[in-house]
């Protein structure tokens, strides 16, 4: 993957809620890249900060809440410099976002043709109301929207139907990156299975760039091509699908792979149970953020935080385990002694 | 790679968990200030002049420095004015005197005939009297002149020992009478004033708002107190249980409370007739719909929440719910409406007192006082501003009070 | 119990037989004038299972598969429109008001979303106690200690703290520990799970199961356990039952289905469970459309307008579940080519 790759760089980004108890850092410093074409999975658990993640890159993020800190570049520019007018165009037709329960997020009182052409006239408003009508035709056959469903209102097709309306929102301004955020938990097994085919046809077709927020990670596994796993608002591991499930590094991606469910027969007999709980992120533990659940924790865990740093081409840990420090090495040390 | 085997350990309570109770009350109350910004002013503001208010309303006499139904000054006073300090005058030789001095049945007293220095004076005597030593008495004898000049001629002559008179009234006129003099002034020490003026009686305008206090709040915690026990448990049994008792009384609650609410106080209240209990039911039966709507729509929405259903999963009763699951559910919201409710009754209370309804004439009551200084609005401007500024300000304090806690009370904390 | 009110004790804890649940469609006035004859759902339309003292029988499914309504008319906290439904050898349709109320303390609900089945109002300790409180009043100095003792088992530690915190206080996978206790504090015989780990954090779901496994084996409890994850499922259920649009499709041993779905539906609906391996990804196509309308279920065989290999008579007879292989039951009329 060379430069010419990368859709979306995240530098450093930071969000900061304000709350009762003091500010909170549901994500802190958190740097990666987003390829183009790429299908990247985000999971974690709830309170892990993805979902804040997904909005932060649209700079959707209400108060208290706000971006206290980092970059966004996007195909070269950072939006993070744009004003209200340049990020009202950047959203819908350079990023768009699907969310959870779609019948919150459609116009209750448009039907479902209208969406599309509202959303083609607003950012290109000199297209005809026909040409709009017909893209909009077009684009929902394309996602198993049959011609006499289009003239439905929401509340008369189904879940899986209403997700991919919001599929062809985010893909009728040929966006580059669509946002999924927890798309299919709402869904029955079977309505995911079909619209996570779909996510994968669009990307091969139109070359989009999907980020897929969720915290079922077997979906993860059906669907991306590359993991990032989040906990307590940090990155603690991203790689290729294969090497993070095959290979996990950092022990949270080591336990939580363990306690996945498997419907596969003598697969996994098991589950591992992790202990503890995620923590509350006004008072982040000191150090490393898992180290109060890690069973490899070493001193030196409690004391400081590790880099997100490089470990194997393509691979990123943010772990003691796989980087030096000069007090790792005096606590050993003297722990040997 | 394999997971290291983890001992299933019972869960160490989290730090910050243990901190959260050892926080106490006050600073958390101080961090919601904070957070809730606004409303937390309101709410500490109208408390603290509540606790005020009801304290005046326990121990009037602390506050008050007259009786309110008594006539301790002259009539229409304005507020902060002094009343007039009479003055005796004498003759020069006889030095500096006092009333006392010349108080006894030998001597002879003059004022002007009809003036105000003849009340004050009969007033001074009667104090006297009352504060005096046994066997002392005060009785001098009182001459009436028609005019000034004959009473200080009166004076200059000898025929009496000493002049009340008021001194705007007496002006430059002792220059002519080399031989007088202002002895002093009628009173030993000034009376205490009237802080916000007197009425037509004479009644201390400020004593009286002061003991008004009383009866507003006893009137309208009462009638809010007796609206919540009927209202809430109607609600409660109408929602819970539904079906035609529901339909019944949703329409009986209904027609209560599409009447305009002082018109429906007044009819009761002329069906009642007088007294501070039947004013208290009128007001009463007014708020009574209220309570009925705003419980029985939060018990419907209750009813179908999850832990009722899993209650009756548990095989609880029917009446339990209705008691553990649903009344403290409801409550809530209640609360506030309580608040208000308290406010309001006091403003209809005063206007049914305004319109004649209820108490005696006489009670210190802010609405009694509205309706007799009605005819002195230009006259004596301070008659219906002290009764009507503290109805609209109690009020305010209690609807103040009661809106800005629902605001911080009904979104329920969340811990993240 | 009077005599009469009891079949002979069976040797299953649950029995239930052609039941059937339909539920009228609401209607706005002007349909009510004028439509002729009234419309039900047909949330679950003739269903028949037997659970043994001890087994843990799951019930998946996805929506409109009238999972969870069956097992509310199970342990009664909904009427059956018909067939019959027998606890421990007692028709429930023949017990009075009281003495349902006064059966609930042998079956238990953990429901799916803790937060919404905890009274905010109530401590922890409070709610765990209610059962005992209802039902046996008279050995009201011990609730607490055995309160304390049960939060003690379901790992709520340590109890004390725990007993007087309230609901929001604590996180989501305690919470449900507490629904469990609440559930188990009258030593129940069945209890009905309604997706009890539905809404917990993945990292906590294994614990949870975990818990749920050990306490059937301690009390000797009976789950009837929904999903509508068959994953999960594999975890704690010995039979499994798969429910397609108010009826059974498949029921047997969890291990045998799973090894060999016989009814296409259950093939469709296991293909399309993620497998948590990037190596394993499905390749099988998904069926077309999707669930129908339960108002106007499709005629004869439910799941013929989508399913690959329907047949012509699969549209006109409705299927019947037969006995397949041993302890294998398949509504489809050509299950055994799938063998």
């Amino acid at each position: 993957m060379n430069e010419n790759d990368i859709l979306m760089q995240i530098k450093e980004l930071s969000v900061t809620y304000e709350t009762r108890l003091g500010p909170v850092s549901a994500v802190d410093r958190i740097s990666f890249d987003i390829y183009k074409g790429e299908i990247l999975g985000l999971v974690g658990e709830s309170g892990c900060g993805k979902s804040t993640m997904g909005k932060a890159l649209m700079r959707m993020i209400q108060p208290p809440g706000y971006i206290s800190n980092g970059q966004l570049i996007f195909e070269g520019e950072d939006i993070m410099t744009y004003d209200e007018k340049q990020m009202r165009d950047f959203r819908g037709r350079k990023v768009s976002m699907i969310f959870q329960d779609p019948m919150t997020s459609l116009n209750p009182v448009q039907r479902v043709d209208q969406h599309i052409v509202e959303a083609i006239q607003m950012h290109e408003p000199k297209t005809k109301v026909e040409q709009a009508l017909e893209r909009a035709k077009i684009l929902l056959q394309k996602l198993g929207i049959m011609e006499n469903r289009m003239t439905s209102y929401p509340h008369q097709l189904s879940g899986g139907m209403r997700q991919r309306v919001m599929v062809g929102l985010g893909l009728v301004l040929n966006a580059n990156l669509i946002i999924a955020d927890e798309a299919t938990t709402s869904l029955d097994v079977i309505v995911e299975a079909k619209l996570a085919d779909q996510l994968k046809e669009i990307r091969d077709e139109f070359g989009v760039s999907l980020l897929v927020i969720t915290h079922n990670i077997a979906l993860v596994a059906e669907l991306a091509d590359r993991v990032a796993v989040m906990y307590a608002g940090h990155i603690v591991e991203l790689g290729s699908v294969e090497a993070i499930f095959d290979n996990p590094m950092h022990p949270y991606t080591i336990g939580l792979l363990h306690s996945v469910p498997t419907i596969k027969l003598n697969e996994r007999e098991e589950l591992y149970k992790m202990g503890g709980e995620p923590p509350n992120l006004t008072h982040p533990p000191s150090g490393c953020r898992f180290h109060p659940r890690c069973p490899k924790a070493m001193p030196i865990c409690t004391t400081h935080e590790p880099d997100f740093l490089m470990a194997e081409p393509d691979r990123f840990v943010k772990c003691w385990l796989y980087q030096d420090h000069p007090e790792k090495e005096s606590q050993s040390t003297e722990v040997s002694k | 790679m394999e997971p290291e085997k983890n001992s299933s350990k019972t869960e160490k309570v989290p730090d910050w968990m243990l901190d959260l109770d050892r926080v106490g009350f006050v600073r958390r109350l101080f961090i919601a200030r904070k957070w809730y910004g606004g409303d937390w002013w309101f709410v500490a503001i109208s408390g603290l002049l509540l606790i005020f208010i009801i304290l005046v309303g326990i121990f009037p006499q602390w506050f008050a420095p007259y009786d309110p139904r008594a006539e301790v000054g002259p009539s229409l006073l304005e507020p902060g004015k002094a009343p007039s300090e009479y003055v005796l005058v004498s003759q020069v030789e006889r030095g500096e005197i006092t009333l006392v001095d010349i108080a006894d049945k030998t001597n002879n007293i003059g004022f002007i005939v009809g003036s105000p220095a003849s009340q004050a004076l009969r007033e001074v005597l009667i104090e006297l009297n009352d504060n005096a030593p046994e066997g002392v008495r005060y009785q001098p004898r009182q001459r009436r002149y028609d005019t000034l000049e004959e009473s200080l001629a009166a004076l200059d002559n000898g025929e009496i020992d000493g002049f009340v008179v008021d001194p705007d009234v007496l002006e430059d006129s002792l220059d002519v009478y080399p031989n007088l003099q202002v002895a002093g002034t009628l009173r030993e020490e000034g009376s205490k004033g009237f802080f916000m003026g007197t009425n037509q009686i004479g009644q201390d305008v400020f004593s009286r708002i002061i003991w008004g206090t009383r009866i507003a709040l006893i009137v309208g915690i009462s009638s809010a107190l007796v609206s919540f026990i009927v209202g809430v448990p109607l609600g409660l049994f109408s929602g819970f249980i539904g079906g035609p008792l529901d339909r019944v009384l949703t329409l009986l609650m209904d027609s209560l409370y599409s009447f305009p609410g002082l018109i429906l106080a007044i009819s009761i209240a002329a069906v009642l007739g007088p007294g501070i209990g039947n004013i208290i039911v009128s007001i009463a039966v007014l708020y009574v719909p209220t309570y009925f709507r705003i419980v029985r729509g939060q018990t419907l929405q209750v009813k179908e929440e999850l832990y009722v259903e899993a209650a009756r999963s548990l095989g609880t009763t029917w009446f339990t719910i209705l008691r553990k699951y649903i009344f403290p559910n409801v409550i809530p919201s209640v609360v506030i409406i309580f608040s208000v409710n308290v406010g309001d009754a006091i403003l209809t209370e005063a206007g049914l007192s305004f319109l004649g309804f209820g108490l005696p004439p006489d009670t210190p009551d802010w609405g009694i006082d509205l309706a007799r200084g009605q005819d002195y609005l230009r006259r004596a401007w301070w008659l219906i501003t002290y009764p009507g500024l503290m109805v609209s300000m109690v009020t305010l304090a209690f609807s103040m009070l009661g809106e800005s806690l629902s605001e911080i009370l009904n979104p329920r904390l969340t811990e993240r | 119990m009077s005599a009469t009110k009891e079949n002979k004790s069976s040797e299953y804890l649950v029995e239930v037989k052609d039941m059937k649940k339909w539920f009228p469609v609401q209607k706005n006035f002007i349909d009510q004038v004028f439509a002729r004859e009234l419309e039900y759902v047909h949330a679950v339309d003739g269903v028949s299972f037997k659970i043994r003292k001890g087994e843990v029988l799951g019930l998946a499914g996805e929506s409109g598969s009238g999972k969870t309504t069956i097992g509310r008319v199970t342990i009664g906290l909904e009427p059956k429109t018909s067939g019959d439904v027998y606890f421990d050898g007692i028709d429930l349709s023949t017990l009075s008001r009281e003495e349902l109320r006064k059966l609930r303390r042998r079956m238990q609900v953990i429901f799916q979303d803790p937060l919404a089945s905890l009274n905010p109002r109530m401590s922890l300790g409070e709610s765990i106690m209610q059962g005992l409180k209802i039902h046996y009043p008279e050995t009201a100095p011990q609730h607490r200690d055995i309160a304390i003792e049960t939060m003690e088992k379901v790992g709520l530690s340590p109890a004390r703290f725990y007993f007087n915190k309230y609901p929001h206080q604590i996180s989501g996978g305690q919470r449900q520990r507490v629904v469990i206790a609440r559930a188990l504090i009258t030593k129940p015989d069945l209890v009905l799970a309604d997706e009890p780990i539905a809404m917990a954090d993945v990292s906590v779901r294994a614990l949870l199961l975990d818990l749920m496994v050990q306490l059937k084996e301690e009390y000797n409890l009976t789950y009837l356990f929904i999903t509508h994850d068959l994953a999960t499922a594999k975890y704690i259920c010995d039979n499994i039952a798969v429910l397609y649009l108010g009826k059974i499709a498949e029921i047997g041993n969890l291990r045998d289905v799973y090894s060999a779905p016989l009814h296409p539906y259950t093939q469709a609906l296991m293909a399309a469970v993620p497998v948590p391996n990037p190596h394993d990804r499905r390749t099988t196509p998904m069926p077309e459309g999707e669930i129908p309308n339960p108002i106007h279920p499709p005629s004869g065989c439910r799941f013929h307008p989508r399913c690959p290999f329907a047949k012509p008579d699969c549209s006109k007879v409705e299927p019947e579940l037969r006995e397949i292989m041993p302890n294998h039951f398949v509504a489809c009329h050509y299950a055994e080519d799938f063998k």
